[in-house]
């Protein structure tokens, strides 16, 4: 029983650290191309 | 939008070419990610946030546009290993040169925004005044490096209406690399 919550706790350790990484990795994309690119649907206020 | 479109479909893609080699999908290796987080402020605070853009003047937002983008093609230096980073910063590079020549704002015509919002809106706007985010109405007359500029878009049948520039073309199809090899050159990939 000891053995499955420490695997299980390994486990969920592992998924969450992926998790982050995954999000921060498509944060800092989605960030770049944000600022990178420049199309426009004329969508925000003109002035 | 479509650039976030970008993203997503390389994630998709990149999901099932591991899930059908049987291998694990990898994060992107980016190095100095916090580069972008502080190249996107300028951007964030003169541009995209509604209660500080009416109060920046134009000549500070384009300058904080174009350190914006410089500071992202420092990221790109970092990143130059990754496969598919330098797509990123060819497109990153010819959005900077566009919009350096032309004041700090990417170039679009009148007509091309007229696909884009109503002719009573267009009518209101002169040449020279600021459109959507980071655009700016300039005639094909005016404008350098004209074939860099806002000047493709989707056929009209399209229900979303966008102009974008060959440098936009470029970013996506960057990123869309990027997360379907995450990151791995070629030659990694063959022989993994």
């Amino acid at each position: 029983m000891k053995t499955k919550f420490a695997k299980l706790f390994i486990n969920t350790q592992k998924i969450n650290r992926q998790h982050i990484q995954i999000a921060f990795a498509l944060l800092t994309l989605t960030l770049f191309v944000l600022g990178a690119g420049a199309p426009s649907d004329g969508g925000i206020n003109c002035h | 939008m479509i650039l976030l479109a970008a993203i997503l479909a390389g994630l998709v893609v990149g999901l099932f070419l591991d899930r059908l080699l049987n291998r694990p999908w990898m994060v992107p290796p980016l190095r100095k990610p916090w580069l972008v987080i502080l190249a996107f402020l300028p951007q964030f605070f003169t541009l995209y946030l509604p209660a500080m853009r009416s109060r920046v003047p134009d000549g500070l937002a384009s300058a904080g546009l174009i350190i914006s983008l410089v500071l992202l093609l420092v990221f790109c230096w970092f990143n130059r290993g990754l496969s598919g980073v330098w797509l990123l910063a060819l497109g990153l590079s010819c959005n900077l040169l566009v919009m350096a020549a032309n004041g700090g704002f990417m170039p679009i015509s009148p007509q091309t925004a007229s696909r884009l919002v109503p002719s009573e809106t267009l009518a209101a706007l002169g040449t020279g005044s600021r459109f959507g985010t980071k655009d700016i109405l300039l005639l094909p007359g005016q404008t350098y490096l004209v074939w860099l500029s806002d000047h493709f878009l989707p056929p009209e049948g399209c229900p979303y209406q966008v102009a974008f520039s060959f440098g936009d073309v470029v970013i996506a199809a960057g990123a869309f690399w990027l997360m379907v090899t995450q990151g791995k050159p070629l030659k990694t990939q063959r022989s993994s």
